[in-house]
Formats: structure tokens, sequence, C-alpha cells
């Protein structure tokens, strides 16, 4: 029951550009294994001809975020390192988060207040002291 | 002893029950919490767990964050051992320090593995002209705690 939160992974790069090596070797090789591990995750590639803008993996996500990472000068290893980290997000901002947990129901056994666990004559007499 | 201001501990002395009645209470206690349990007659169970160095409260359905990696891919499911505590509403199982594992049952999704927010790590010391900066970002796992569930074999 373990929907990836990653919709498409789009490759745009151009076969000319001398920094977009690492991307044509990515595409050349381990595209193809990368579409079969994470089978349900789209991957497109569009390279477009002449000189255009920088090399770059933009990735979509299942909430509208489009996170986008540039690739030029980088070996094709690293890539596929970017790419999965990618495909293993979720896409939700990567701000500071305050607490590391979240619950719908933080209380099972009802929440604690100061009058837990004392006799039931002090909601009627309230706290005194006594006489020593 | 003459009674003095300290002659007798200054805490209310407290009179202990009979060993015998005590066994009889507890056996009482153990057989109607497992009726309880083979019933069925609880409703959310929430749960003590140490986990990655840290210890923590869980129900089913909720997110934990941990600040390492997990050596599981995402959509792996997880079965947490070292279990503490289990409760529900009227009952609690507190283990000696940890329950057995064929009492309780933590089971849980790895849902996401990303990088923290980058933090900036820099050094500086005045007057020697040194200053180093460097951006960290760690890798973080979220989970999500599917379910708890305890089986009837206290003892």
């Amino acid at each position: 029951r373990y929907v990836r939160q990653l919709q498409r992974l789009q490759l745009l790069f151009s076969p000319t550009a001398a920094d977009a090596r690492g991307a044509r070797q990515f595409v050349e090789e381990a595209a193809q294994d990368f579409a079969r591990q994470h089978p349900d995750v789209v991957l497109y590639v569009s390279p477009h001809s002449g000189p255009g803008p920088a090399p770059v993996l933009r990735a979509e996500y299942l909430n509208g975020t489009v996170r986008e990472e540039l690739i030029a000068s980088k070996t094709s290893e690293e890539i596929v390192q970017l790419a999965t980290k990618l495909a293993n997000q979720s896409g939700l901002d990567i701000i500071r988060i305050r607490k590391p947990f979240h619950t719908d129901n933080p209380s099972v056994q009802g929440q604690w207040h100061p009058l837990t666990n004392k006799p039931s004559i002090l909601t009627i007499q309230g706290p005194r002291l006594q006489p020593q | 002893v003459a009674k003095t201001s300290l002659s007798s501990p200054p805490w209310p002395e407290v009179k202990l029950p009979d060993p015998v009645e005590e066994a009889k209470y507890h056996a009482e206690v153990v057989r109607k919490v497992n009726g309880l349990i083979s019933a069925g007659h609880y409703g959310r169970l929430f749960a003590v767990v140490h986990f990655a160095s840290k210890q923590w409260k869980i129900t089913s359905e909720d997110l934990i964050m941990m600040d390492n990696v997990l050596e599981a891919e995402c959509g792996d499911r997880i079965r947490m051992e070292k279990v503490l505590l289990v409760g529900a509403d009227d009952f609690t199982l507190i283990g000696r320090p940890l329950l057995g594992k064929d009492l309780v049952r933590v089971e849980a999704t790895v849902i996401e593995k990303t990088e923290s927010w980058p933090k900036v790590n820099m050094r500086f010391w005045r007057r020697h002209n040194y200053q180093r900066k460097k951006i960290i970002a760690n890798p973080q796992t979220v989970l999500r705690i599917n379910t708890i569930e305890i089986y009837p074999c206290l003892s």
C-alpha cells in the first residue's frame, strides 16, 4: 500500500553541449536500468539540439512541486544517485521541520491534567494547607 | 526509642500487604487482562519503542522521522522489536525492560528517504583570517507506523 510520490522525471539536455556529457552517458547506459528498477516512475528524455539552457533533471511530484537539479559536468554515476534520491523523496518543501513525529491521536488513556491521580475530594474542597 | 525529629524517616510509613494475598490478586489481574485481550475489548493501542537510539511513543498511523539511513527501500514493511511498553484504554503491559516478541508486533513502512534542509557549518577565528563554510544536508528517513498488535499469551 505504498505509493511513490514522484510522478515523472524529465531529462532535458542538448546532445552537442560539452557539459552534458554525463547526461548523454547516463541516457546511453543507465537510463534503462533505472527505469526498470523504478517501474512506477515515468522517465522522459528530451534532447533539444543547439546551444540552449543548461542540462537539467526535472522531477514532478504528486502534490505539484517541481524540483530542478543541474546535471552539468556530472558523471553518470552521480546522475544515477541524484535520480534515486529524487525518486525516494516526496514533494514537501525541504525546510526546517520542528518535530520529527506527527500523530493524529496523541493521547490514548486521556491527556494528563493536574487533577489526575489525586483524590477526588480536591475538586470539592480545593487545595488547602493541612494543619501539621 | 524516644520520638525525636530524626528517630523515624520523614516519609509516611507504608504497610505492605500479605505476600499470599498479593499473589492471588496478581493472578486474578493477569486473568482479567488476558480475558480482555483475547476478547478484543481494546480500542487504540499505543506503544513505547526504542528505535534509532531514541524512545518513541507511537500509535497506529503516525509518522516518525529519523536522522539516518535505513537499509530498506521505500515501501518496505519493517517489524520493530525492542518494545518497552504497550497500553490501551484500560490496561498497560510494562516490560522489564523489553516485552517478548511473541506478545507484541509493531509494523511500519518506509515512506520516503530525503535529505534535511541545508544547514550551514561555519568556523571562524577572529583576527586570524580563518573561516571555513560548509553546507551539510543529513539523509533522513520517514516511517509510518501501520499496526500494533498484541497476542494473549501473558503469564
